[in-house]
């Protein structure tokens, strides 16, 4: 059995894509469970920061999401890490403060639109860990996009964001029972608070992670950002 | 064919913008379609087609104009069609804001280019730089590099391609409303503008402007002209470039493989205020857009170092790279705010960080090399000039042809940080 403290759940269309923390021989780094039959869960009753028992078998997934694992036999809850302390492991986990290092390999601009990719063949992992100088929020039509400064000073446009919390947060803000203007009321709050809050938590970090190939590309995604947002900030704005 | 401006070239723009994300071969669905129930494009690829549009059509927030809206094609254009008319209905969105300056409103009227006298083959810089013979020729394509001589400098350079622009337009300084200069060598005050102001004899209530952004320098430049004769503060204007890097880029100061490439150089234009009575024919201004592409700001920085010497940071692969994805994305941005098929061109007036680059900047782009003008082969990566000049090769060979045979003329270049920048000329 296999301790795995969970660190990002992210949202890809239906379902939800899990990753853990695994320590193995002193080094603490990714995995991702995935079932037998595929790649995400529809139901994954979890939150980040639990520590779940697991069963884990290599998988030989395609490149780059070398930390694929197959779970056997569910997960049991064995205890739950507040938010500082998931942050502290994420900084030990795969880290990287530049582009280049990001994924090991080069990342390419999107030539027709926004966002950023990389060849599925290059990238030595799917999923690394930054700090940020700087992070602006955007709605582009309801879909929440991100723009950070990494601490190279490099800056990474138009990335989509899949944290599940932030795209949950994001949803309840723009809920018709919110009342009127509320994607302007959305708007300020990211061009504002959002800022604030975010920026000058001492716990303050992301997680980018790379899409799986899709037609030969494999897509930035802001897959994690700490702080998660909290039910009270909606009462803001 | 006319840039967009009626409701044909933004369903044009949209159905474009829709195939390049989903593929030439997608069938196109209905229009009053889901697109991401449908399954044309996923969410990220709805996103993207929207960036595509919004880059095309310098609507800068079209994603705002969709929400609560079904994603289809219909819904598209008609935010598109709303923001740029801007219509009522298009709320708080992009509108007036978004219109672009009057077509045209500004001409060149004359051109002119001056290179550094001394013409070095590449093999001697190679040598000068230490490196082996024929490095620049084999890894650069560089055969021949436009070096200063003793008595040229920014000055003399721009004076003499500006004196030859008045002189082709049978202009005196003294109707010069503005000089803009632009050089990412000259780094002393007075200005470059300012001195060439004095050089050109221009009147005392000329302005004198230096505009920045490195390689950028002459696209930003010819944007502020613009917009000064379009809001009618200026009728005639001097837009000048010069760069001397052979006394800044010098062996032991930087590396070959970063101050082997570059050339001296400059190039002057004469703008005027479009109006009907022309002597002869002319090529205007079209739209200008800008931006920075900041993930690929490590791949050159230049600064002064303690030691006197430059401390230039160059990663020539990245580099290279980051150029060609961004001059060819501005170049399909062009085509695409335009209207105008980069078939039909009389040539584009790009950046040339060196030979090889253009080739494939080419041959990505899918021209012919004979639309770039030799510029980088012949006289080294003249910096801000390299633009300058290509436009001035190119207005040149334009002039032997009768003018109903004008092709239109795309000029994009990029600058550190990555700045990028890029535009259109058309026959007024």
């Amino acid at each position: 059995m296999t301790r795995l403290l969970i660190t990002e759940i992210t949202r890809m269309g239906p379902a939800f894509c899990v990753i853990g923390l695994q320590r193995e021989s002193g080094r603490i780094r990714s995995v991702r469970p995935v079932t037998s039959t595929a790649n995400s869960w529809l139901h994954f009753p979890y939150r980040r920061g639990d520590v779940l028992r697991c069963d884990l078998s290599p998988f030989s997934g395609a490149k780059p999401h070398i930390e694929d694992r197959v779970t056997a036999h569910g997960f049991q809850k064995e205890l739950a890490v507040p938010e500082p302390g998931v942050v502290a492991f994420l900084r030990r986990a795969e880290i990287a403060g530049s582009l280049a290092d990001l994924f090991g390999c080069a990342i390419h601009e999107n030539r027709n639109g926004g966002g950023l990719h990389a060849k599925p063949l290059e990238p030595v992992r799917s999923i690394c860990g930054t700090e940020t100088k700087n992070l602006r929020f955007e709605l582009c039509a309801n879909e929440p996009r991100a723009t950070l400064v990494l601490s190279s000073g490099e800056v990474l446009r138009d990335l989509p964001v899949v944290d599940r919390d932030w795209r949950g947060f994001i949803d309840a803000a723009l809920a018709e029972a919110r009342g009127a203007n509320r994607v302007h009321r959305l708007e300020r709050f990211l061009n504002s608070q959002f800022h604030d809050k975010v920026l000058s938590c001492p716990h303050h970090f992301l997680r980018l992670g790379l899409t799986r190939p899709y037609h030969d590309l494999c897509w930035l995604m802001l897959d994690t950002l700490f702080p998660l947002p909290k039910q009270e900030w909606l009462e803001e704005f | 064919m006319a840039p967009i401006t009626d409701e044909n070239g933004w369903l044009r723009l949209v159905l474009e913008c829709f195939r390049r994300e989903a593929g030439s071969e997608a069938p196109l669905p209905d229009s009053s379609l889901d697109l991401i129930e449908t399954g044309a494009l996923d969410s990220m690829g709805w996103v993207s087609f929207l960036r595509a549009l919004e880059s095309a059509s310098g609507v800068s927030d079209l994603g705002a104009l969709l929400r609560e809206q079904t994603p289809s094609l219909e819904n598209t254009f008609l935010a598109l069609k709303n923001a740029r008319s801007g219509s009522p209905s298009s709320g708080a969105g992009p509108s007036s804001k978004h219109q672009p300056l009057t077509q045209s409103s500004a001409i060149i009227a004359s051109s002119g280019a001056a290179l550094g006298s001394r013409k070095i083959p590449s093999e001697e810089v190679d040598r000068a730089f230490g490196m082996p013979a024929g490095k620049l020729r084999l890894r650069a394509g560089i055969e021949s590099l436009a070096y200063a001589a003793e008595d040229e400098n920014e000055l003399t350079l721009g004076a003499r391609a500006a004196q030859r622009a008045l002189r082709a337009a049978a202009c005196g300084p003294q109707e010069l409303d503005w000089i803009i200069a632009t050089t990412e060598t000259h780094r002393s005050y007075p200005s470059l503008a300012a001195q060439l102001h004095s050089q050109l004899l221009a009147r005392e209530t000329c302005g004198a402007l230096d505009v920045g952004g490195a390689c950028l320098g002459f696209v930003n430049a010819l944007a502020v002209a613009q917009g000064l004769i379009a809001s009618g503060h200026a009728r005639t204007i001097a837009i000048i470039t010069s760069d001397v890097h052979s006394r800044t880029f010098k062996p032991g100061r930087v590396a070959g493989e970063f101050g082997g490439l570059f050339g001296d150089g400059a190039s002057a234009f004469l703008l005027r205020a479009k109006n009907g009575t022309r002597p002869r024919p002319a090529y205007g201004l079209g739209e200008f857009f800008f931006g920075c592409a900041g993930q690929y700001a490590g791949a050159i920085r230049v600064a002064d170092a303690p030691n006197g010497n430059i401390d230039a940071h160059f990663d020539g692969e990245a580099l290279s790279r980051a150029a060609i994805t961004r001059l060819e994305k501005v170049v399909g941005d062009i085509e695409l705010r335009s209207g105008i098929a980069r078939s039909s061109l009389q040539g584009l007036a790009t950046h040339q960080p060196n030979p090889r680059l253009v080739t494939l900047l080419a041959k990505q782009c899918g021209l012919p090399l004979e639309k770039f003008p030799v510029v980088a082969r012949h006289f080294g990566n003249l910096g801000s000039s390299t633009c300058g000049v290509a436009l001035d090769a190119i207005l040149e060979s334009a002039s032997s042809l009768p003018a109903d045979k004008w092709g239109a003329i795309f000029t994009a270049s990029l600058g550190p940080g990555l700045l990028f920048g890029g535009g259109w000329l058309v026959p007024a």
